[in-house]
């Protein structure tokens, strides 16, 4: 029995380059940076931190009803603005999200890590009946997801892939097969995080976060550079609305590029090693998916986050896959790592690449050292790009490859 | 603690919390009907009102039977009356 397609109809982002698509890719195309110093954090840190904020727009967010936003992180948060953009621009009528054939798979790492700092702090001061009756459903895993469904009466599957950093890309392949398997005709899916002291501490235990004070924090995020020292912590959203081919075509939607072929993996021995057979395999899983082979692939979209061992190890595997004639970039060195966001956020500039015939470069790439033998531009590049792979790496050893190709 | 305090601070949850007009808040206005608050709010209710007056209401049975928000003011009057030491717990 021949598959279902999936194709993309609406996208939408709450990013550090600007809470919009359009502002976003005119951000990475300009070379723009997302990340400043977070003095704010200087208290819990004893220095400057960079970080790659959201800035929401307070317009926007009180057009979302309080009595959705009152459950709302802001994992939560953001994931609402960037759907509501996403299904604005796939021209959906509102009753269609009611009809039972629509799901929402929407991941985070966790659902407000600034809720969950905020109920401990309660907690131990003694505070607990201090808490908001809200106050939980804002820390829940699957927060984003269910606030999302509810803002738009979904009424279908509601799923939440909480697979810290590979959250959003494995959201957008669970919306495929959930398309392909014939239980829904389109899926509002993606990924979205915040970021907090902890969060980035979190990494900086770990000897992962790039912490140097430096007169230009907008340099420390170098993926795939020889003098990288970790990643920069970032947050936002990026939500697609990810509909059947022939549901999309009957009601005459425009259609921005389909969703081919996905495959997740892990490595089944560490949390936080890179392993990159692994990384390797997962992305074969993808083109075998797609059936599409790693020759017809115009451009890969990294996940390379800036830190030592990462960055080598996903620079290996493409090497070992595509050989070192496929452009591969990462816009981590732009918008920092936006966590659970990442997969489905960069999937936003990625179309945009599609559209246009470009390649966008990694920001801050000025020497490419032990991540040679791939095809690393360091420029804007006018390429076809009618296919592309998207990695997602995360803690738990999980791995996450889609394949997408230009609608013709 | 005059009525017209109590009032104040009691209207100051719905407008803070609930995002209403002060317009909007009058005696007789009916909290689930009127003012449309549901469960969750009702348990906002009443964690605003334990932090505004610093007293504990959860386990207090008469705040489950308020209908209105006059019923509200009536019950704190009353409770001020019991605790005058309230008014200076006044957040």
């Amino acid at each position: 029995m021949e598959k279902r397609r999936a194709v993309v109809t609406g996208i939408g982002v709450v990013s550090p380059l600007g809470n919009s698509v359009a502002e976003l890719y005119r951000g990475l195309l300009d070379g723009r940076s997302g990340i400043r110093a977070m003095t704010e954090w200087r208290g819990e840190f004893g220095r400057s931190i960079a970080g790659a904020p959201v800035v929401p727009d307070p317009e926007q967010v009180k057009q979302i009803s309080r009595k959705v936003r009152r459950t709302m992180g802001n994992a939560a948060l953001f994931a609402g603005l960037a759907a509501r953009e996403a299904v604005t621009q796939s021209g959906l009528e509102p009753e269609f999200f009611s009809s039972g054939r629509v799901a929402c798979v929407i991941g985070s790492t966790v659902g407000s890590a600034a809720s969950m700092t905020e109920a401990c702090v309660a907690d131990y001061e003694g505070r607990r009946n201090d808490l908001s009756a809200c106050h939980f459903f804002r820390l829940m895993s699957h927060s984003s997801s269910f606030n999302v469904a509810d803002m738009f009466g979904i009424n279908g599957p509601q799923l939440s892939t909480n697979s810290a950093c590979a959250s959003g890309l494995q959201a957008l392949g669970e919306a495929l097969e959930l398309i392909q398997l014939g239980k829904v005709d389109a899926v509002l899916a993606g990924g979205s995080d915040e970021s907090t002291p902890l969060v980035a501490a979190s990494f900086q235990l770990l000897y992962a976060l790039a912490e140097e004070e430096v007169p230009e924090p907008e340099k420390l995020s170098r993926p795939f550079d020889a003098g990288r020292t970790g990643l920069v912590c970032g947050e936002g959203a990026g939500i697609l609305v990810v509909e059947e081919l022939e549901h999309a075509k009957r009601r005459g939607a425009q259609i921005l590029f389909e969703i081919a072929g996905y495959a997740t993996n892990c490595s089944g021995w560490h949390v936080s090693h890179s392993d990159e057979v692994q990384t390797a395999n997962c992305m074969k899983g993808a083109l075998a998916d797609a059936g599409i082979s790693a020759e017809a692939v115009d451009y890969i979209s990294a996940h390379a986050t800036g830190t030592k061992v990462g960055d080598a190890a996903e620079a290996s595997a493409i090497r070992a896959v595509f050989g070192g004639d496929t452009p591969v970039s990462s816009l981590k060195g732009h918008i920092g790592h936006t966590l659970g966001a990442s997969g489905a956020l960069e999937m936003a500039a990625v179309a945009g690449m599609m559209r246009d015939g470009l390649v966008l470069p990694t920001r801050n790439l000025e020497e490419v050292g032990d991540c040679s033998g791939i095809l690393l531009p360091r420029e804007v590049q006018e390429r076809r790009v009618r296919v592309c792979l998207k990695n997602s790496i995360a803690f738990g050893g999980v791995n996450a490859s889609l394949v997408c190709r230009s609608f013709e | 603690m005059d009525r017209n305090e109590i009032v104040k601070t009691v209207n100051s949850i719905f407008v803070e919390r609930f995002e209403m007009d002060e317009s909007e808040l009058t005696p007789e206005k009916k909290i689930i009907e009127d003012l449309q608050l549901d469960s969750l709010d009702l348990v906002d209710m009443i964690v605003g009102l334990q932090q505004k007056f610093g007293i504990m209401l959860r386990d207090n049975p008469e705040i489950r039977n308020v209908r209105t928000l006059g019923d509200v003011y009536d019950l704190f009057e009353k409770l001020a009356k019991e605790h005058p030491e309230i008014a200076d717990k006044i957040k």
